[in-house]
Parts: structure tokens; sequence; C-alpha cells
């Protein structure tokens, strides 16, 4: 059961937060004491030194992982509460993630990548009306609508990355270093394109190191070692 | 479902390996079809040329040794079963009918100016003739001391038709018989073997040779009665100081030619078998190799809210996708092989296109199928359970 969309709750909630990765040689303590809270509509970027724990936090936000001590919320229900499938079927339904390395599948064509969600929501086969949409939302010509990702420059396949997050209309997104990979004026579209989504509703929370892309964002989380530090 | 897409192209994208993986299936399921095939033809070649007999117990003298298959002529007087025996033999069978058999081997000639030919004998006493149920191609059963049955081979090769006359012993010395009826093939028997033979009278036969003694005793068991009881009863009593008969339950020596038969077909369709675990074994090597290559692609999946199931199903059908395609081309090659394995090593393909055959197909088909399955199953089981996470941080 996916948690519906309440304006009541936060759309997600960390209390006393604690991510412990177990190594053959010692635990890892890579997030201690996270307590935060987002609303619907913030545009929040994580900052911090590498290996502080950003990615560690994202993961924990888009339920791919649960954390080994707090609870975490989401639109008022616990996370530690729901099954894989229900938390897969989260992801699906109500979470976009946007990847540094682009993460496109080779084996299809662009118009099946960004209908990949949709299929998994219907079951049922390519909606390349839908696709075209959400392709020309993100301005990328139609031209290359069935090329393969690899005929694709950085920038092109970061918008696909985009719309493939956008399909199904999900009212959170999630970036990990979205502009990690480009140069900074393809860069700057990107996040032009993720501030007319902010503008529109979208809850969206982007982990990135580099101030001028953190400056697109209206409140930035600091984290140091796996702690908030502002 | 996209799914199945990508599983079709992740097999085209790896042509030469998923081409590889399918040969090792092909020649799995040809290996266990073409021998499956092989020993049907076998089992159904032998069990063409043995005829039902029924269930009957056949005693013959006891020739030290061996026995089995003693019936036939020159024997010398001991080596027969005397009149007292039969009567013993035919007490303890009661109420099964024991019938006394004479037989050997003589030269005749028929019709007129004909080449002298060496058949069978046999001698019985027409009374028991219903009860050793010959079926007739023509003609009926003798009961006049002059007549005979002859076996449909002896017929056809020496154009015997009913009425038709045969002088028995070099130049007629042992007289003239009559064919009264012809008797439908009935193949190798462990009873009588009439095919080749010519069946007279017991009178006829004891005054032609003067003897008193018979070859073989043939048991035709009642039913309600063990052919393997009477068999003891038999040894019991004829055997009870010296061992001067041997007796043969033909419905056990059948189940155990069959038996072996039966036991030479599954070792043979088993050493085909291992052919199978080995492409089994190539399956789970190529399906294995997928899902490693593919473990940051998997990861993207699931984060995007990709069911476990739905990983699972796309590796399943790659498997079953090189496994049903592996298969039904061995399918298809098993005929081709079984068709050449038989006319080669049987020089007849005549039991080739039946039901034991299209099941032997099938079989491999299916078995080949399963494998295929089986081997997919723990690497897409593998690639479903993988943790996001670490997948995703997999280069
Ligand atoms: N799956 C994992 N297994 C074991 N340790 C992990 C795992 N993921 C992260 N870590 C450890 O947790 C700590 C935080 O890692 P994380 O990836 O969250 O850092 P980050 O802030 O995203 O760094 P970067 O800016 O380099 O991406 C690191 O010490 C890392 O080695
Ligand atoms: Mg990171």
């Amino acid at each position: 059961m996916t948690p519906p969309e309440d304006d009541d709750q936060p759309v997600m909630l960390f209390r006393d937060v604690a991510k412990v990765y177990p190594l053959p040689a010692g635990d890892v303590r890579a997030l201690d004491g996270i307590s935060f809270q987002v609303d619907r509509g913030e545009f929040i970027s994580v900052m911090g030194p590498s290996g502080s724990g950003k990615s560690t936090l994202l993961n924990l936000m888009g339920c791919l992982d649960t954390p080994t001590e707090g609870d975490i919320y989401i639109s008022g229900t616990r996370i530690g509460d729901m099954s894989d499938a229900d938390l897969t079927t989260l992801r699906r339904d109500r979470i976009g993630f946007i990847f540094q390395y682009f993460n496109l599948f080779p084996l299809l064509n662009i118009i099946e990548n960004v209908t990949f969600p949709l299929m998994l929501k219907t079951g049922k086969g390519v909606d390349p009306e839908r696709g075209r949409e959400v392709l020309r939302a993100v301005q990328l010509d139609d031209s290359l609508f069935t090329h393969t990702p690899t005929e694709l420059s950085g920038g092109q396949q970061q918008r696909v990355a985009v719309a493939r997050a956008l399909i199904n209309n999900p009212d959170i997104l999630l970036c990990d270093e979205p502009t990690g990979n480009l140069d900074s004026k393809t860069g700057a579209g990107i996040m032009d394109l993720m501030t007319e989504l902010n503008r529109k509703g979208t809850t969206i929370i982007m982990v990135t190191h580099d101030p001028h892309i953190a400056e697109y964002s209206r409140r930035t989380i600091r984290i140091a070692d796996g702690r908030i530090v502002s | 479902m996209i799914f199945w897409e990508i599983a079709k192209r992740n097999i085209r994208l790896h042509f030469l390996r998923s081409t590889l993986a399918m040969l090792g299936i092909v020649i799995g399921v040809v290996a266990i079809a073409s021998m499956g095939i092989l020993g049907n033809s076998l089992v159904a070649t032998v069990s063409d040329s043995l005829s039902s007999v029924g269930d009957s117990v056949i005693v013959f003298p006891y020739a030290g040794g061996g026995g089995g298959f003693g019936g036939g002529g020159g024997s010398s007087e001991n080596l027969k079963i005397t009149d007292q025996q039969f009567q013993q033999i035919k007490r303890a069978v009661a109420p099964s009918v024991a019938i006394p058999v004479l037989s050997t081997s003589e030269r005749m000639k028929v019709g007129v100016g004909g080449d002298d030919i060496v058949a069978s004998v046999y001698g019985v006493d027409p009374k028991y003739l219903p009860d050793l149920n010959f079926e007739l191609d023509a003609g009926s059963l003798n009961n006049a001391n002059s007549g005979c049955l002859v076996g449909s081979e002896f017929a056809k090769d020496n154009n015997i038709k009913v009425g038709s006359r045969i002088s028995m012993g070099t130049d007629g010395s042992k007289g003239t018989l009559r064919v009264t009826g012809i008797i439908k093939e009935r193949g190798m028997s462990f009873d009588i073997s009439t095919d080749n033979a010519v069946i007279a009278t017991q009178d006829w036969y004891e005054n032609t040779y003067k003897t008193e003694n018979y070859d073989e005793v043939v048991v035709k068991v009642k039913s309600g009665q063990d052919t393997a009881d009477v068999k003891v009863v038999i040894e019991k009593q004829l055997n009870k100081r010296d061992k001067v008969v041997s007796v043969m339950d033909s419905k056990a020596t059948l189940a155990s030619i069959y038996e072996t038969f039966g036991a030479v077909t599954t070792f043979v369709t088993a050493i085909g078998g291992i052919s199978m675990v080995v492409a089994g074994v190539s399956i789970f090597n190529i399906m294995m190799m997928s899902v490693n290559e593919r473990v940051k692609e998997i990861g993207i999946m699931r984060s995007i809210g990709t069911q476990k199931k739905e990983v699972m199903s796309m590796f399943v059908y790659e498997a079953a996708i090189i496994g049903v395609i592996g298969s039904a081309v061995g399918g298809i090659l098993s005929l081709v092989a079984g068709y050449a394995i038989s006319a080669l090593m049987l020089q007849s393909t005549k039991y080739l296109f039946t039901f034991a055959t299209a099941f032997s197909v099938f079989e491999g088909v299916g078995f080949g199928i399963v494998v295929c399955l089986a081997c997919g199953l723990y690497p897409a089981w593998q690639a479903a359970n993988l943790n996001p996470i670490d997948a995703l941080r997999h280069e």
C-alpha cells in the first residue's frame, strides 16, 4: 500500500536516523542522529564533503534502504513498516530518481527508456504519446526519440533521465549530483528545468557539492561525518 | 511486455554465446530423444518377433548345465520326458492343461520335382490344439491322422495352400501329409515355433519315429493360477531326487527380456542425460554472466520502481527463450537422428512413427525446457534479490 499524498503531513520526516554499514574492517556509521523534515514544494540541496553520507541520506529518502536506527516517515507512513513490494511501488509512483551518470537502459531506445516507469505501472507496452509529451517538456529534439542512449550527448541523456523521472508525475524528485557530469552551460539548462518543475509543485531534494548549483535551491542542508551541521 | 522485449534484445546482443548455449540444449535434447527412440524401436522389434504365448510354462528334459530352448530335434532317448513324467506333470498342474509335444527336424518335399527342404516337425495330439490357441490364416485345425498344419512363413516360402501335400523324409520314406490349415504368423515362441514348421498329429509322429517319449511339455496355465507357482510345483514334483527337467516360465522370461531392454533404454537415455546436464551448466553460466554484466542496470531498475519478481521474470524469459528454441530445434533434429540410427542399427524405420517415438521427443524437449528454466532460476533469483544500493554503486 502506497501512502497517499497528504497535505497535512510533511512529505518526509526523519527522526534520529542512523545508518550503519557493517563491514569486515569495522562498522561504518555513515549517518548518525539525523532529524529533519521536508515540506511540500520545497527545493532543498544537500551539501557536504565526499564520504559525508549524502548519497546514503538520499537513498534512505528514496526508500532504497531502511535506517539502522530511528524512523523515516513518508507522508506520515513509517517506511520501516512497509514491505519491499510496497516500497518499490512507492518509488515507482511517487518518487523520481535522477543520477549523476544518467543511468539509461542501453537496450532500450529513448522513448522506451522514458516510458519504462509508466510501463511498470500500467503493465502495458510503450505509450509513445505520453513519452513524446514528457520528452518535449524537457526540450529534447523529436528526431532523437528512437535513438539509443549512447547516441546522445551527456546533456541530452540527462534530459531523458529527467523525463523518465517525471513520467509517472511523482511529487518527490531526488537527484544525486544531477549536473556532476555536465559542463556548466548544460548543467544550468538542467537546473532551469528543475526550477520550473519545483515552481509547478514538485518537491526536490538534490545532492551537490557545487555551490553554484546549490544556489538554485531555497534551502541547504549541510552534513559532515554523517551529521547535519546546518 | 517490456521485460520480454529486454530479454529478447539481450539474447540478440550476445548472439554468439546464446547460440552456443542453445546448441548445448539441442545436443542434449537430440541425445535423450534419439536414444529413447532407438530403445523403443528396439523393444518394438523384439516384441514383434516374440509371440505372446499367453501364460504358459514349458518343461524340457534337463540336459545338464543350461537348459532353456532344448526342444530341438536329434536329442537322444534319455533326453526326453517319459509318459510317466508327463502324467506327474499333468496331475501337478491341474486344472491347467499339460500338452505333450514331440519334435524333430526332417527332410521333406513339396509337390513334384521340388527340392528337398528341412523344417521342424512337431507331433501334437489334435485334442490339445484348441488349448494352443493357434489362429489360422486358412483352412481348419487338423484331426485326420495324415493331415497337418503348417506355419505361414513355411507356407509362403514353399507355395503351400490348404490341400497341398508334403512328402516327408528322403524320397517320401515317411509318408505324405495333407495340409489342412495354415497358422498365422506367431513369431519366435517359447512353446512351439510354428512359423517354419509342420505340425502333425501325435499318432502319426509316434508311428513314424517309433517313439513314446516327449521332447517338451507345454503347460497352458489357466487364469487364476500363477505361472511362477506352476513352475515351482512342477520342479518340486519331478526334480525330487535328481534334476530331470528344467522348467521355463514364459511370462517371467518375457518380463525379464523386456526388463533388460528397458534397462538398456534407460541407460542409453541416461547417457544422453549427461549431455543435458552439461548443457544446463552452460545455461547457468551464461545466465550468471548476463546477471553480473547488468548489476548496475538491475540497480537502476529497482530504484525506479521495478519489483523483484519483474527483474526475475526478465532473466527467466531469457532462459526460457534459449530453452524453447534450443529444445524445439533439438526435437526436430532428434526425429532425423532417430530415423538415421534406426535405419542403420535396426535396418528398419517402421517403428519410428509411433506413440513411443512421439513420447521420446516430447520427453527430450520437455526435459530441455525444464533444464533451461531450472538453470536460469537461480541466476534470476539472485538478480531479483540484489541489494538495490549495492547494485547502484556497482561499476
Ligand atoms: N553500500 C555501502 N556499503 C558500505 N559502506 C558504504 C556503503 N555506502 C556508503 N558507504 C560508506 O558510507 C560513507 C558515506 O558514503 P556516501 O556514499 O553516502 O557519501 P557521499 O557523501 O555521497 O560521498 P560522495 O560525495 O563521494 O558521493 C562512506 O564512508 C562510504 O564508504
Ligand atoms: Mg555520493
